[in-house]
């Protein structure tokens, strides 16, 4: 019998940098050890040992996959583990996991991108990857909410971004120095002229925030095959085997976690 | 056209004890009121149960074992592999869904080995128990497939089919004892056959319905069926556990060793299932939890995998604090 790789087994890599972000969310540059190669739109499972498991996107340009960027909030028990490493410490990642994003259908495209909160570090690496051929779309538009501004992950990089694309921020709550708009992500659809013919959109964020975003990218036209989501949802294997990612018979973990609006729209619960 | 012999049972034993040099036998053995599958050693050969009916354990118990490190373990070397002998066709039938979970792009080295290296000697049903419904989910009492060999057990002997290459090796070298089946063991075999296919049909007549279950239930998402068969659930996840097909597993790296990787059997009707480091959950309600363990049987697995995630083994029912019934939440929803 030929010996089968194990499909469980992490590989090391060692955490090169931490960069904060907000209060709650740092990014961790990690080099692994060994081989590793990914689509953007793709995930990893990082492990802190003895402690636990997560998937988290790469937030890093997929053509550079020599060192690796997870941009990750605290919000549980191996995220907390995982901020209170040092650089020099060593992680586990496994992966490249999922589907990633299908940037050849979006060629000749407008592509806009509805960015909430914690949801833009795949978002960034979709970023990378559509300005490194960047004279094959038509239009590169990010639209990107966050709470409030503290709350803005990638702050020190907004400045280039916004050379290079089309960007419109805003944040639920503003402070005194806030310039751009106030309100939920949503509002900066209003502004914007589209080539609905001709346009696909790309939705990431927390799952209150996917919804509406997608319910108002229907109001304003975009047709259900034309929105593209990246789904989350409870993950363990990260390979189509223990089910608890599951929406109706799709593994996120496998046939996405990008997923076309027509693909799930039927489906009851998607956004639970 | 299958494969036949016969082999009298006083030759039986001599077979065995041969099988027993090469593989560690492990059969149905009685325990109270049940049949435990338990090695076989060589002073209770004649304590193994052939017929009757399925084990208490499904046979997952044994290729997945409910706790094992995935990531970690050394590779045991000479250990005997697995004969199962007297598994039922509930147990069977229920392999292609793990064999199609576990292998595939990112197959599982542990399952492999061990489904590639155990032999599967099945045999026939002959007194199901009250929870069996095989019949009722487009199953029958007996193996048709994906064994190596098949006993029925007929007057003094067994019938045996066989299932595959390695199966017919199985019995290399007992030309002597091993006769072509007659006419009359034929008959006797079809006969003790359609008496068990008829016995589970009777003790199943009232949850009978003609739709066919993916129907069945993708048509009630929202319906009462669920609430009212869920109500007496403890969430103890025995269902779960004791299901053939179910697989649902975590992963958990907590141990003191590094890189040292546990998986263990989960179970959807635990309120922690799906529930993430932030908090959410998609199936926050017990009723929830239920609708979709019978979603997962009849519509997911089918997508996955093109068959059913319920052989009718009754287990669920068997092992059920709540005394839910499978079959009649089933015939509810067909009513409703």
């Amino acid at each position: 019998m030929s010996r089968l790789k194990n499909p469980y087994e992490s590989q090391k890599a060692v955490i090169e940098k931490i960069v904060p972000e907000t209060p709650g969310i740092k990014t961790f540059v990690v080099r692994p050890k060994g081989k590793f190669s990914f689509h953007c739109g793709q995930f990893a499972e990082l492990m802190v040992a003895g402690v636990g498991e997560g998937p988290f996107a790469m937030s890093s340009p997929c053509f550079k996959p020599e060192v690796l960027e997870f941009t990750v909030q605290n919000v549980g028990y191996m995220t907390a583990r995982l901020h209170q490493m040092k650089e020099g410490d060593v992680v586990g990642i496994r992966g490249p996991y999922g589907n990633g994003f299908p940037l050849k259908d979006f060629h000749g495209k407008e592509v806009l991108l509805l960015i909430g909160g914690v949801g833009f570090p795949p978002a960034r690496t979709l970023l990378y990857s559509l300005l490194q051929e960047k004279h094959q779309y038509k239009r590169i538009i990010l639209c990107y909410g966050a709470r409030t501004p503290q709350d803005i992950v990638y702050k020190y990089q907004i400045e280039d971004f916004r050379k290079k694309i089309e960007l419109h921020l805003t944040v639920d709550k503003a402070d005194a120095n806030w310039k751009e708009r106030e309100g939920v992500v949503t509002v900066l659809l209003d502004k914007i002229k589209v080539d609905l013919r001709n346009s696909v959109s790309v939705v990431i964020g927390p799952p209150i925030m996917m919804k509406y975003g997608t319910l108002k990218l229907l109001q304003v036209g975009y047709q259900p095959k034309d929105i593209y989501l990246s789904m989350e949802r409870k993950m363990y294997c990260g390979i189509g085997q223990c089910r608890h990612c599951m929406i109706d018979h799709y593994f996120i973990c496998k046939d996405g976690p990008v997923f076309t609006y027509e693909q799930l729209k039927d489906l009851p619960d998607i956004w639970e | 056209m299958a494969e036949r012999y016969y082999i009298g049972k006083a030759h039986w034993g001599s077979i065995l004890r041969g099988w027993m040099e090469k593989y560690t036998i492990l059969a149905p053995q009685r325990a109270h009121k049940s049949l435990h599958i338990q090695p076989v050693t060589q002073d209770h050969l004649t304590s193994i149960v052939y017929d009757e009916a399925r084990a208490a354990q499904p046979l997952k118990s044994f290729l997945l074992p409910p706790l094992e490190e995935v990531v970690g373990k050394e590779p045991s070397e000479n250990e005997k592999p697995w004969l199962f002998l007297g598994i039922k066709a509930c147990d069977l039938s229920a392999l292609p869904i793990l064999d199609q979970a576990f292998g595939g792009d990112f197959a599982d080295p542990l399952y492999q080995k061990r489904r590639e290296e155990s032999m599967l000697v099945s045999s026939d049903c002959t007194q199901p128990w009250e929870t069996c419904f095989c019949t009722l989910v487009g199953g029958q009492p007996f193996p048709t497939k994906g064994f190596d060999l098949n006993l029925s057990k007929v007057w003094d002997g067994f019938v045996v089919e066989v299932g595959s290459l390695r199966g017919k090796a199985l019995l290399d070298g007992h030309d002597e004892v091993i006769k072509e089946m007659v006419k009359e063991e034929a008959e006797a075999l079809e006969k003790m056959r359609k008496e068990t296919v008829k016995r589970v049909d009777q003790q199943n007549r009232e949850f009978k319905f003609t739709k066919p279950h993916r129907e069945v239930v993708s048509a009630h998402w929202e319906s009462e069926v669920w609430k009212e068969h869920a109500e007496t659930c403890v969430e103890c996840g025995a269902c779960n556990h004791a299901c053939p097909t179910c697989h649902c597993y975590f992963l958990d790296d907590v141990t003191r060793k590094e890189f040292v990787k546990l998986r263990g059997w989960d179970a959807c009707m635990y309120s922690g299932y799906a529930v993430t480091a932030g908090g959410g959950t998609p199936r926050p309600r017990l009723f929830e939890r239920f609708r979709n363990r019978y979603f997962c049987k009849f519509n997911y697995l089918d997508k996955n995998y093109g068959m059913y995630g319920c052989t009718g083994c009754g287990r669920c029912i068997e092992g059920c604090q709540g005394r839910i019934d499978m079959r009649a939440a089933l015939k509810d929803l067909a009513k409703a």
